[in-house]
């Protein structure tokens, strides 16, 4: 019932934040949001779970009960947890809470629908990564859409409509792709399943396979739907060419609403990609694809990196880079060894912190500024010296130094992928992979370099002052996350590592 | 004496906690954070020693202590699981390098109390923390028992220069400097870190000595002459160690990476001290000779090093002598004598190459502080034009500096010409068995003179002939807390070569040779060819050698050679710039000059490959991202959603109208369902 309890304090939390007066809506939201953290810790302290929830392991906190016939098929309400999803499940939480506090001051209109919101996406959040059944899985997939689609359209910047319709279609059509390519799937798999637990279909996808469907044999079949899921899921990443819609979500939405966006929501692609496409299908098909697939993560990390370099607005810098963070995760993922796909996963939070902390900097220059371009600032750690050393911090957390969490993802994705056995030519692909890691540094210390740094000037009409406590507090907790999961990653990458295992093994030798 | 192994991790922690202090509470501290950072380096220091003493006595000592991360690896040679850990390796290596390390860094904080605290200096808790930070990761650096650790420490280091070269960011330059720094070295991180992956990938380990090291591992491959990733198992640790090496030429500033450096002299000159003799730079070069064993499997690999740094030695004195900053000529000058060392190692003079790193940390060390001391003198002033006539105003400051100017020349019996001597003298013995060596050993000889050259044109033009300014006529006088330090460096670069007399133990048959005495007692991975060529692992050396005649007159004809050139360098600054009114004389050797004084167009090129090449193909890939890529986007939705006309509309729609279709879309497919399972019949 943990779980359930989970999702209900933060459905009714949303609720109940919807109704309260716009003054009190936001301390109101942080107090409730306490309690999905709180829960969410205890729950990573009891976790008693082992293996891969897809792959006949022992879920944590499970619960089951069926919901709907629908012919032949069962839907159910099935969630539970195992060592991939929990620490997505605490990021989420932690995640929205900082966010929260950090839209304290920019946000200063319909108070109590925007933290209302705020709670929404972060309960469907949870549901993404708790549910196993396929149904229960994509209603809070879509869910999710929804609530940001609003704190874009409503709360954004002058170009938030554009930018909110790009990101609800371009990503809701890639929704109904990846929708259709499954159910294409069940029906292929005919009898062998009997619901749309995801365990059972994975288990029916990998032993014996779909008979085939509309003409298509079984191979055919698989192959089909695993690109039609894998380009489905890569818009959510995004992984280039379907990442225009990311840079115009992230610099017209509101800054907690990027934070949640970078930090959680393009964790659901890479997430479904790992339960999906690298889970339950078998190693053949993946072989079909590690080269196309490997060269896209290669695409995705410099031509991502190289989009950043060109921008001037601090906004766009860091969303460019997401792209080409998100290109480790795929690398990672095809290396389909353990340290690849566990430093994919661990990767998957790391980002999460790392980009949250950087958005929310980029939002407190904002708050105080009220531009975001580089050719408009310089000097600013002259006159907010803590909150640019954060930023400065968390600068260096991207560009993956060690002793953060990004050094620990990345090696531990640069060493599962070098030596792959699976992925041809795999220590070139890493090579080109890595040299992201030089760009990253290039683009975020030149805008270090122009902004923070140099005599103090400011093009703008502000008052430049030391940024308020509760515009600094949510930074320091994630830089000390940060630190801690840099420091030991063992923390989650054990439970991760346990998890990833199965997956490895239960697609053997390539 | 065991007990001092289990302490060992508090020389690292002493900085670290001083970091902590002096950032938290810095500004309510007295002296604003120095105090805490000398007792920490003081600290650091004491327990550095008490190791090297355990380590004497006991013998070597390798501990894991903490678990970073595990899994199953993927390795070439089938090991079955692999662990990333931190632990500590005390060995003769490390425990020397830890004292100078600790030494240097308690030296530079005492004497940046006269040096930053005295200027009224906004930030100085930030400047001890950095210091406190520097420190620590060059520490734990050096006593790091594996790879990925080093790798770790090494990248902190650098992080630590970049916001000590940046400390005055309200500055254009400074911050510039310290990006650069930061960026060329991280190009040379790459390489290693994919040095670190490969040999991890590779070995499934990544220990540096001991039991199941990688160097060990891979003397078994060679041995069993397994491919590793396709290739012959040597060529394979040649591909993987040089790699490795690409770190090592950036942090120690080797060609072509070594355009960070002059510019990171926009650092304080406290930190340029650190920086040169003691961590940054050093921290390359004290990488090779902790991994000499897996080099020395690789005679390519060696050759590598040591025609980078022969070429480094050569390329970096001729960029010298035409410098007028003073903190500029010292910047090449360590480019320099980092090339010596390279040399040293490559042509397998561990012990060499060893031995000129400490020497080198010492009289660097000291030269740097005496440019400080200088500086505080001159009133801020850096120009060697805009000074002489130090001499008699400053005596403290000018017999310590002439002593590191004698030691940085090579002159004997100074500390440099010993550890120097013992280099050339290793390069000329393997190149007469292999003379493609002795095209490594002639660029280095010629190196000697420019040293010679450049070192004294900076000690006449700054403390010889008249005063050349009104700063230096009415200098500014410096405190205990400079002359300090000096006195100390300087005793260290005049005495410092005891440690290894190499050649007189050849000629006299005396054992004298105390550091190679003590770096023997290594923990045996890191075996190594000898000042003579001894062996390694007890088997045959990594390089032939030979003798011109007998080994004494090879050692006379060596050492004689190297004074020569030494004393022809310093001779020729004397007669031109050693008298009373000195003008520019470089300036008449013409195109030459422009040239080095261009510094080769290195940096020309450099930034033309980030600024006018890559920036450019960024731009370009952005009008892609956006006309091409974006643009079909934009496209495909107007068509599908039949014109913006349409899209207006649906943007009316706020997010019922959303809802509901999600709704109807979501029922669309339950009824589809519902028709394929036969719901309906």
């Amino acid at each position: 019932m943990m779980i359930e309890t989970l999702l209900a304090v933060t459905f009714v939390g949303a609720f109940a934040t919807f109704l309260a007066p716009d003054r009190v809506a936001g301390k109101l939201a942080f107090l409730i949001s306490l309690v999905p953290v709180a829960l969410s810790l205890v729950m990573f302290g009891a976790f008693d779970g082992s293996g891969n929830a897809l792959l006949e392991g022992t879920l944590a906190f499970e619960s089951r009960a069926e919901w709907i016939t629908v012919g032949e098929y069962t839907i159910s309400w099935f969630v539970g947890l195992d060592g991939i999803s929990l620490p997505l499940v605490v990021l989420t939480t932690i995640l929205t809470t900082l966010a929260i506090v950090s839209s304290w001051t920019p946000i200063d209109e319909r108070e109590s629908q925007f933290y209302g919101l705020m709670l929404f996406i972060e309960a469907n959040l949870i549901g993404v990564f708790v549910a196993l059944d396929f149904f229960l899985w994509f209603i809070f997939w879509e869910a999710v859409l929804i609530p940001m689609y609003l704190l874009i359209g409503v709360w954004g910047g002058p170009r938030r409509k554009y930018a909110a319709i790009k990101f609800f279609v371009y990503t809701n059509v890639a929704s109904l792709v990846m929708f259709g390519a499954f159910i294409a799937l069940v029906f292929g798999l005919g009898d062998a399943v009997g619901s749309f637990a995801l365990p059972e279909i994975a288990d029916a996808t990998l032993d014996g396979g779909p008979d085939g469907l509309f003409g298509l044999d079984g191979a055919s079949l698989l192959s089909v739907v695993f690109v039609a899921m894998f380009l489905g899921f890569a818009v959510k990443v995004p992984i280039v060419p379907f990442h225009t819609w990311l840079p115009d979500a992230h610099v017209e939405a509101p800054t907690p609403a990027s934070v949640l966006l970078a930090g959680v929501l393009l964790k659901m692609g890479t997430y479904a990609l790992l339960r999906f496409n690298f889970t339950m299908f078998p190693s053949e098909v993946l072989a079909q694809f590690a080269i196309p697939i490997a060269a896209i993560a290669v695409i995705s990390v410099i031509y991502g990196a190289m989009l950043a370099l060109a921008q001037t607005d601090l906004k766009r810098i860091v969303a460019y880079s997401s792209v080409s963070s998100m290109g480790y995760v795929i690398l990672g993922l095809i290396a389909y060894t353990q340290f690849g796909v566990g430093g994919a996963t661990f990767q998957m939070v790391s980002h999460g912190l790392i980009s949250g902390l950087m958005f929310m900097a980029v939002g407190v220059v904002y708050n105080a500024t009220h531009t975001r371009m580089v050719t408009d600032i310089s000097g600013l750690a002259d006159r907010m010296p803590i909150a640019v050393g954060i930023l400065i911090a968390g600068a260096f957390g991207y560009m993956g130094l060690p002793l953060m969490s990004g050094f620990a993802a990345e090696y531990f994705i640069f060493f599962g992928a070098f030596g792959s056995p699976s992925l041809p030519y795999a220590p070139l692909f890493t090579a080109l992979a890595m040299f992201g890691i030089v760009v990253v540094a290039g683009y975020l210390l030149f805008a270090l370099q122009r902004t923070v740094f140099g005599p103090y000037r400011l093009e703008t009409d502000y008052e430049v002052g030391r940024a308020p406590i509760h515009d600094v507090a949510p930074m320091f907790v994630l830089l000390g996350l940060i630190v801690a999961l840099g420091v030991a990653p063992e923390l989650i990458f054990e439970m991760i590592r346990d998890a990833v295992t199965p997956v490895i093994e239960n697609g053997g030798e390539l | 004496m065991e007990s001092a192994f289990e302490f060992a991790p508090a020389i690292a922690l002493f900085p670290l906690a001083a970091f902590v202090i002096a950032l938290l509470f810095g500004r309510q501290l007295p002296k604003r954070g120095a105090l805490v950072g000398i007792v920490a380096t003081g600290a650091s220091l004491v327990f550095s020693l008490w190791a090297a003493l355990a380590v004497a006595t006991v013998g070597s000592h390798r501990e894991p202590l903490f678990e970073w991360a595990v899994g199953e690896p993927t390795s070439e040679t089938g090991v079955e699981g692999i662990e990333f850990t931190f632990g500590i390796l005390l060995d003769p290596l490390s425990t020397l390098m830890l004292v100078i390390v600790s030494l240097i860094a308690l030296l530079v904080h005492v004497f940046s109390l006269g040096y930053m605290n005295a200027e009224g200096e906004t930030g100085l808790p930030r400047y001890y923390a950095e210091l406190g930070l520097f420190t620590f990761s060059m520490l734990a650096f050096v006593f790091a028992d594996n790879l990925l650790m080093a790798f770790i420490f090494f990248e902190l280091v650098g992080l630590c220069s970049y916001l000590l070269i940046g400390f005055w960011f309200r500055t254009e330059s400074a911050p510039s400097a310290a990006k650069k720094a930061f960026l060329v070295t991280r190009f040379g991180d790459y390489f290693f870190l994919l040095g670190v992956v490969a040999i991890a990938a590779t070995f499934g380990t990544l220990g540096f000595a001991g039991e199941g090291s990688f160097v060990e591992a891979a003397g078994e491959a060679i041995d069993a002459g397994e491919s590793l990733f396709g290739v012959d198992p040597e060529l394979w640790v040649t591909i993987t160690g040089l790699l490795v090496l690409g770190g090592v030429i950036g942090k120690s500033a080797q060609f072509p990476l070594h355009t960070w450096l002059p510019d990171a002299m926009e650092g304080p000159t406290t930190v340029s001290a650190l920086i040169h003799a003691a961590t940054m730079v050093a921290a390359g070069v004290y990488l090779v000779a902790r991994m000499f064993g897996y080099y020395a499997l690789s005679p390519t690999a060696l050759a590598v090093i040591a025609f980078v740094g022969a070429f480094t030695a050569l390329f970096a004195a001729t960029m010298g002598v035409v410098k007028d900053d003073i903190k500029q000529v010292l910047a090449y000058s360590t480019i320099s004598q980092y090339g010596y060392m390279m040399l040293g190692l490559g042509v397998g003079g561990y012990v060499a190459g060893v031995f000129h790193l400490m020497n080198h940390a010492f009289f660097k060390a000291l030269l740097f502080l005496g440019a400080g001391s200088v500086i505080v003198l001159a009133h801020h002033k850096q120009d060697m034009w805009e000074m002489g006539g130090l001499k008699s105003k400053a005596p403290v400051t000018y017999y310590t500096f002439l002593a590191g100017a004698l030691a940085l020349a090579g002159i004997i019996p100074f500390s440099g010409f010993w550890s120097k001597d013992e280099i050339l003298y290793d390069a000329l013995i393997v190149g007469i068995e292999q003379p493609v060596f002795l095209l490594a050993y002639a660029m280095a000889l010629l190196a000697v003179f420019f040293t010679g050259f450049y070192t004294f044109r900076m000690v006449f033009l700054t403390f010889h002939g008249e005063p050349r300014s009104d700063a230096v006529r009415d200098p500014h006088p410096v405190g205990l807390s400079i002359k300090l330090p000096l006195v100390v460096l300087g005793v260290l670069a005049v005495v410092a070569g005891v440690a290894n007399l190499a050649p007189v133990a050849k000629l006299t048959g005396l054992e004298i040779t105390f550091l190679e005495g003590w770096l023997e007692g290594g923990i045996g991975e890191a075996s190594y060819l000898a000042y003579s060529g001894a062996v390694f692992e007890g088997a045959e050396a990594v390089y032939a050698t030979g003798v011109i005649g007998t080994e004494s007159t090879t050692v006379l004809v060596a050492a004689g050679v190297s004074l020569l050139l030494a004393f022809s360098g310093a001779g020729a600054a004397w007669r031109l710039y050693g008298v009373p009114e000195p003008v520019r004389h470089t300036e008449s050797l013409g195109g030459a000059y422009r040239l080095l004084r261009a510094n080769y167009y290195q940096d020309e090129y450099q930034v033309w490959l980030a600024s006018g090449f890559t920036l450019p193909l960024a731009r370009a890939a952005d009008r892609f991202d956006q006309g091409v890529i974006d643009g079909v986007v934009n496209g495909v939705s107007s068509v599908s959603l039949f014109g913006s006309g349409r899209l207006k509309r649906l943007q009316t729609g706020i997010v019922t109208n959303y809802a509901a279709l999600l709704v109807l879309g979501f029922l669309a497919l339950l009824v589809a369902l519902g028709v394929h399972g036969g719901w309906f019949l």
